[in-house]
């Protein structure tokens, strides 16, 4: 193309320019590094050498006229003033630009934080159904019907589905795997549960549990005792005591209730600990010979151990939250935080 | 009553065992052995202590049983001669005990029943000591011989009761079902219907005590009672547990028959009650009728004492074992160095297996001083979840913006009308409250209320996502479905450079975070079909997974959400899991460079852009390497029911650089289908 029909085209061109993106793409399309001054530039050195100079003058002049019309018009769309743009200054006390991240609820950031230690001793996850069967929930874990044990595992049994209920502790999944695997056996199971409660700061009718169990030929509460100790240590700090309390839980024998030194007073007795400097976290013991029975296995040859915790309780803990409906109210600004 | 809340006292305790510890290092000690001390209190010169009594130990709802763990815990002698009961019958002189009968109807529901008569009894005042140990514990005094039943209720777990023997409608008591339609006036004054499912005893005509659990009040002790009939009885927990229950009634009585009682000390329970009635109310005991059998048999177990170190990981020395079983009541028979036979005393019915006894011993001894150790974990093969799979989703989720909800599973059956379709949905029988009713069939009626909560906190954007169990009737069964919920209400402010832009979500934002996923998690091909006016049906690889939809008018107008509009989907994960592909397979980069033209046109409405992109891509090849929509618009330079749309067609081939002029024809074969195929109008 010959420079005046060029200079013509880019005369009528710069009028038909009416936003600042349309400028870039008309300052790419003439002054760019394709564009057509450096096209016209290209030829040059192909020229007779009388006729470079020449050319190359009127190419330069072409190219300030051309920046001037741009520096015009952008006048024109900046309402006369020169914008400031980011490469001449850049105000750091400006936000940030970037994609907003969305948080995941601080539930499942509280199970997937405990599986993780869990997975790192070398246990393995499992899930089973929220449905369950009254034998996988009670019976198959030496909870007989009709029997005060029971009491303590209030359940929603469901209509039109006899012996049918929503599993009241994750337990049932510990039946359904040692049925469908031999030892030896290191297991967690986190998932929902459901008791039929009336919701208040403390009390929910669904919550979330996380139970874990292992079997195999040398498993003694000595080994309980490890395993939970390393969990607390990694969840809340090296700094962390543990202790053991007997209990009663009808699946295990000896069983024990499990105490840290609470978090927020250091076991120095608070409101949070009811002044008595520990805190319960969860339920453990060895596996009672009647449930390795329901499920085949010769307890003479086997043992172990087993544990189950409510996530709601150490999440509360965790982050210092004093009413447990916050988590499922799924309030954004509630959420965020995590 | 507090159910499992037992309370004693210090002193009440001390008339069995010796006690060198101050209240509190007592109370600790108890915990830690298993009887959890919830509060002590120091009252009237004694000290309450409330414990924690789990369901597996009735023999700790006892001062007696108390004591003996006190015993052991500190090493000291269970001492039991302050019941010394040389009433062996003495005074007794023996009515003509044919005039009474004891019927029982079924040994199964209630297999030993004694009476005794006494006479003469001056019914008044307790003496304040026996007053004020029951008031500490919590039960208010009656008078002299309800309190005596009460007393020895607390002291020994076996629930006694006493009739007025006058009020009897004659010399007999049945032990029996009660028949349908009949009826009981309780000692609390209320009117209970009876069914045959419920124990009672009875005289020859009426029921007058529901078993195990409460009196009536028309045979109850009163200031006039002169003659009274003792009942100590071993009732069936199991059925003195469902009378309870479908009474609605709970007292001590019946709490520690649903436990069980020792059936090896009911005769000596009822002669500890008459030698307080004699001592205190001048009576003097002329009968004693008793039915029924107990076994005086006794479980033994044999225990080698080399189980404490393979279930426990600890040595402890045959020796000390001993001297713990022993202090707990049981009895040894050594066999050899660590084999025995231990043979379990009657109020240790928990006791059944050498686990059992692991655990004694483990309490006394002190779970404290058990050392930790890491077991050696094997490695095993993983449980085929879908955990990993839905942890990826999540996280994508949450990369995209969305932030993660957690909704109850159980719904009202009002938000079941915030569903857009209806769907069979199974219900939870007996529900406690209209919230905990049913067994959701989708998510997004829990996640739409979370909606109208947060728009009332103000909040601009609401971008939420659950994952979580569904279920629907499926024949007889009741399928569970691992499903997604999403909804998109609000406008996002994006602050950039150029300003502020408002980035307000519509169903297309529904259709890019679903895209994505589905494109990170390898599914092949995502499509969509309207269904309804707000309704479209989403498929993977050509199979329905849900729906992604616009929330219909009068769904808002329930929650409550005016001026926004909300866009939802519903995705079954585990049929978009049955499409994912994660294997990866490299593609060789392109050597050659590609050419770029665009197209600018108008078209109408009802054409569909994806049937156009369609088209293009048949058209366009072999030398077209993808089209895409660069630019939309519509304003006042495009003709109504029309859009401007701009598509970016790029061209290549893979073995050598493309030229314009092979481009071009394939171009304009692309702007003729436009034009003539869907008539738009090129600009």
């Amino acid at each position: 193309m010959d420079i005046n029909t060029l200079k013509t085209q880019i005369e009528l061109e710069i009028l038909q320019v009416n936003s600042p993106e349309e400028l870039e793409v008309f300052r790419a399309k003439y002054l760019g590094r394709k564009g057509a001054l450096a096209e016209l530039t290209s030829i040059i050195p192909q020229l007779p050498i009388e006729q470079r100079a020449g050319l190359g003058q009127q190419v330069n002049m072409l190219k300030s006229q051309l920046q001037a019309l741009i520096t015009d018009r952008q006048k024109v769309f900046s309402g006369g003033a020169t914008k400031v743009t980011s490469s001449t200054i850049c105000d750091l006390g400006m936000p940030g630009i970037a994609q907003e991240l969305g948080r995941l609820h601080p539930i499942t950031q509280v199970i997937e934080e405990i599986n993780t230690v869990f997975v790192n001793m070398g246990f393995v996850v499992a899930d089973g159904p929220e449905v369950e069967t009254e034998f996988n929930n009670f019976t198959g874990l030496n909870i007989p019907l009709n029997h005060p044990s029971r009491d303590a595992f209030d359940t929603f049994y469901l209509k039109d589905y006899p012996k049918m209920l929503l599993r009241s502790h994750t337990s049932p999944v510990q039946v359904r795997a040692m049925k469908s695997r031999k030892p030896p056996l290191a297991v967690i199971v986190p998932g929902r549960v459901y008791r039929p409660d009336a919701v208040d700061a403390s009390h929910l009718f669904m919550f979330h549990q996380i139970e874990g169990f292992m079997v195999d030929t040398n498993v003694t509460f000595s080994g309980l005792k490890g395993i939970l100790e390393t969990f607390a240590k990694k969840v809340f700090g090296e700094e962390i005591k543990m202790r053991f309390r007997p209990h009663f839980f009808p699946f295990t024998e000896p069983s024990a209730e499990v105490e840290i030194s609470c978090i927020i007073c250091k076991g120095k007795g608070c409101s949070v600990c009811g002044r008595k400097g520990w805190l319960e976290i969860l339920g453990a013991g060895m596996i009672h010979p009647n449930v390795f029975k329901q499920v085949g296995y010769d307890s003479k040859k086997y043992s172990g151990f087993a544990f189950g915790m409510g996530i709601e309780r150490i999440a509360m803990l965790k982050y210092g939250i004093n009413d447990i409906r916050l988590f499922f109210e799924n309030d954004l600004r509630f959420l965020k935080q995590f | 009553m507090t159910v499992n809340l037992m309370k004693v006292t210090y002193n009440w305790l001390k008339d069995f065992v010796e006690i060198g510890l101050s209240p509190h290092a007592l109370a600790d000690k108890l915990t830690m052995a298993g009887l959890e001390v919830k509060t002590v209190e120091e009252k009237e010169g004694d000290f309450v202590f409330e414990i924690e009594i789990t369901s597996n130990r009735p023999d700790w709802l006892s001062v007696v049983g108390i004591a003996r763990e006190v015993a052991a815990i500190t090493n000291k002698k269970f001492n039991a001669n302050c019941l010394m009961l040389n009433v062996k019958n003495p005074q007794c002189k023996r009515l003509n005990l044919k005039q009474f009968n004891v019927n029982i109807e079924s040994q199964k529901d209630c297999s030993f029943y004694s009476a005794k008569i006494l006479r003469n009894v001056k019914v008044g005042q307790s003496p304040d000591w026996l007053k004020k140990r029951l008031e500490l514990v919590g039960c208010r005094s009656v008078n002299n011989i309800v309190d005596i039943t009460n007393y020895v209720l607390f002291e020994q777990a076996q629930p006694l009761h006493a009739f007025d023997l006058d009020k009897l409608s004659s010399g007999e008591i049945f032990v029996r079902r009660a028949r349908k339609g009949e009826k009981l006036i309780t000692i609390d004054a209320v009117e209970k219907n009876l069914n045959p499912e419920i124990l009672v005893i009875a005289d020859k005509n009426n029921p007058i005590a529901a078993a195990g659990v409460m009196g009536g009040k028309d045979t109850e002790v009163s200031w006039d009672t002169k003659n009274i009939l003792l009942e100590a009885a071993v009732f069936n927990p199991a059925v003195v547990r469902l009378g309870r229950q479908i009474l609605g009634l709970n007292s001590e009585s019946s709490y520690r028959f649903e436990r069980g009682v020792n059936a090896q000390a009911v005769e000596f329970c009822s002669m500890r009650a008459v030698k307080l009635m004699l001592d205190l109310s001048g009576a003097e005991l002329v009968g004693d009728k008793s039915v029924g059998k107990i076994s005086k048999k006794t479980k033994s177990i044999y225990f080698d004492c080399r189980c404490i170190q393979e279930k426990l990981g600890i040595n402890v020395a045959s020796a000390k074992i001993k001297t713990i079983l022993t202090h707990l009541g049981f009895s040894l028979k050594a066999k050899d160095k660590n084999n025995m036979l231990i043979e379990i005393p009657g109020f240790r019915s928990d006791v059944n297996c050498a686990e059992d006894i692991v655990e004694e011993v483990a309490r006394i001894y002190g779970y404290e001083k058990i050392h930790s150790s890491l077991p050696a974990v094997k490695p095993q093969a993983k449980f085929s979840s879908d955990r990993d799979l839905v942890l990826f989703v999540k996280n994508i989720l949450t990369g995209l913006g969305l932030n993660e909800a957690i909704t109850y599973s159980l719904i009202d059956r009002e938000s079941l009308s915030l569903c857009s379709s209806t769907s069979a949905f199974a219900e939870v029988r007996d529900p406690l409250s209209k919230e905990q009713e049913i067994l959701r069939p989708a998510i997004v009626p829990s996640l739409l209320r979370c909606v109208s909560y947060n728009l009332n906190q103000k909040q601009e954007l609401v971008n939420i996502f659950e994952i979580a169990k569904v279920y629907f009737p499926s024949g007889a069964s009741l399928d569970e479905e691992l499903c997604l919920g999403i909804v998109l209400c609000g406008e996002r402010n994006l602050l950039l450079e150029q300003g502020r832009l408002k980035d307000k979500m519509s169903l297309l934002h529904i259709k890019g975070v679903l895209e994505t996923l589905a494109s990170r998690l390898g599914v092949k091909e995502v499509a969509f079909a309207w269904q309804t006016k707000e309704i479209v049906d989403v498929f993977a690889n050509g199979k329905k997974i849900g729906t992604i939809g616009c929330c219909a008018q009068q769904i808002l107008e329930k929650l409550d959400i005016k001026h926004r509009d909300v866009f939802m989907l519903e995705v079954s994960l585990n049929k978009l899991f049955d499409c994912v592909e994660l294997k990866k397979n490299f593609v060789t980069l392109p050597k050659f460079p590609a050419i770029a033209r665009d197209i600018s046109f108008v078209i109408k409405n009802n054409i569909s852009v994806q049937e156009v992109l369609d088209a293009i891509k048949i058209a366009g090849k072999p030398l077209l390497e993808s089209v895409e929509v660069t630019d939309y618009y519509q304003g006042s330079q495009i003709p109504a029911g029309s859009r401007g749309l701009t598509i970016s067609c790029l061209y290549r081939l893979l073995e050598r650089t493309l030229t314009e002029e092979e481009v071009s024809p394939v171009h304009a074969r692309i702007a003729k289908l436009l034009i003539e195929k869907f008539e738009v109008t090129l600009r």
